[in-house]
């Protein structure tokens, strides 16, 4: 029998005062005009609980944003849901920090997108670090867990280890490291963001080191990118396998680029209820299993650890979405991330010279994620 | 490191905490959740942060009417130290 969801990544909002040029959301974002209501997301939070799902990522966007966040998340704490919110802190006072204790919260993720203000601030397209770390210390108080998020790619991993002391400052018990995934507006800014092979080695060393360094103090989560891998990533623990996404409006998706992939049709929960979206919608039957799978996946050995890898990185790359991913080494088109990486790294030099630390002066080098309409 | 030590008190790390009832009842912490074997269980039940290490020792060698509480110590202390390091478990 198929199990139920572990996790739901409730996306609450698309509005951000933070326009992270790595930010996973869709190019087409949600209209705050056509998000949940809190009482449709409380409905969402009942069924979930029925269905046996036990996290609530609080996430968007930042779900900060949402006036109603306290009540979204007591609705689902009172349902018994574990909640997590993904935040950038901007929004957070002691006196919301403190209703959100009330309410329930049992984790808050803080991202970082630089050890210094003004890398980080470039990062995000505003002026964020100083807030994230003027509220840092009274997460530590609060007693809630508290992850630390990073977010690394070519333009601050070389601050990896600067990142992890400042980190390490703010007291939290878990650190999450994750190399870009290139999706959204990240894959949008890929050949800005993509990583040098030489620096993708050394940050491995670092957490490695770091992992040693603070055993038993903060726990090092390690994403690893997966454009330099040997084997493709079991991109949310395989299609409709242990995760659900339902995006600010209410459609519901295995993933957060599902989207992209022409041709299938998203439910919503406003019409439909959570268990038969699960279970019996075309969507996230697709990718499920194994029936899907070309060669050579479908005679590989590591196709029940990796489920095939992400359909929506075989869609962007190559057009078809039933593709081998093509980061596997075994993929026909692996050839296709190769010629990114080369052309990443043959421009290195060039790439990373003191100027390109001066962006302000630079027009057009990324593209930075706006408002939804 | 912290060492755990008879007259340690653990208990769950922030975050970390029960979910649901009977059969069902899972350890749920940030990104992840357990679904414990019995004896796990009943280790990590103790753990209120009253409770003495030594005094979860001897709960779990009487209720489990244990010939041999050296073995039972050494496989709780071995289980903590794991959860510890996965900062689970605060000692």
């Amino acid at each position: 029998m198929l199990p139920s969801p572990l996790a739901i990544i409730a996306e609450i909002t698309h509005r951000c005062p933070l326009h992270c040029v790595y930010c996973s959301n869709p190019l087409q974002m949600a209209s705050p005009a056509s998000e949940l209501k809190t009482s449709e997301w409380e409905k969402v939070f009942e069924q979930a609980a029925k269905l046996g799902v036990l996290h609530i990522h609080f996430s968007g966007g930042e779900p900060l944003a949402r006036e109603d966040l306290c009540r979204l998340v007591s609705a689902a704490h009172g349902r018994g849901l574990y909640t997590n919110l993904i935040t950038s802190g901007i929004g957070l006072t002691e006196a919301r920090l403190e209703e959100l204790v009330k309410a329930g919260i049992d984790h808050i993720q803080l991202s970082l997108q630089d050890s210094n203000a003004t890398n980080a601030d470039w990062i995000a397209g505003t002026r964020a670090h100083v807030l994230k770390l003027a509220i840092a210390p009274a997460i530590q108080r609060s007693g809630v867990a508290f992850t630390i998020n990073i977010v690394v790619h070519r333009r601050n991993v070389d601050h990896l280890e600067e990142m992890i002391s400042l980190a390490e400052s703010l007291g939290p018990q878990r650190l999450e490291i994750a190399h870009t995934q290139y999706y959204g507006w990240a894959w949008k800014n890929a050949e800005q963001l993509l990583p040098t092979h030489k620096q993708v080695l050394e940050s491995l060393e670092v957490v490695a080191a770091a992992q040693k360094r603070l055993e038993g103090k903060i726990r090092i989560d390690a994403v690893v990118p997966d454009y330099y891998a040997r084997f493709p990533k079991a991109c949310m623990g395989g299609w409709g396998r242990r995760q659900m996404l339902i995006d600010p409006a209410g459609v519901a998706l295995p993933c957060h680029a599902a989207a992209v992939i022409p041709g299938l049709r998203f439910e919503n929960v406003r019409d439909r209820a959570l268990e038969w979206i699960w279970r019996e919608s075309e969507s996230f039957q697709k990718f499920r299993g194994e029936n899907w799978m070309p060669e050579p996946c479908r005679s590989c050995d590591r196709r029940t650890e990796d489920f095939g890898g992400c359909r929506c990185q075989a869609f962007m790359i190559t057009g078809d979405a039933t593709a081998t991913d093509p980061v596997c080494s075994l993929a026909p088109a692996r050839k296709l991330i190769d010629q990114k990486l080369e052309r990443v790294n043959s421009a290195e030099e060039k790439s990373l010279s003191a100027e390109d630390l001066l962006p302000i002066q630079q027009e057009n080098f990324w593209v930075y994620r706006p408002q939804p309409k | 490191m912290a060492e755990l030590e008879d007259s340690s008190q653990p208990r769950l790390a922030a975050g970390c905490r029960w979910s649901g009832e009977g059969a069902d009842r899972t350890l749920v912490f940030p990104e992840g959740a357990l679904r414990l074997q019995e004896t796990a269980r009943a280790i990590l039940e103790r753990c209120d942060g009253q409770r003495t290490f030594r005094q979860i020792v001897e709960e779990l060698t009487s209720a489990y009417n244990a010939s041999d509480p050296a073995k039972i110590r050494h496989d709780a202390k071995t289980f903590l130290r794991r959860l510890q390091e996965k900062r689970l478990v605060d000692f």
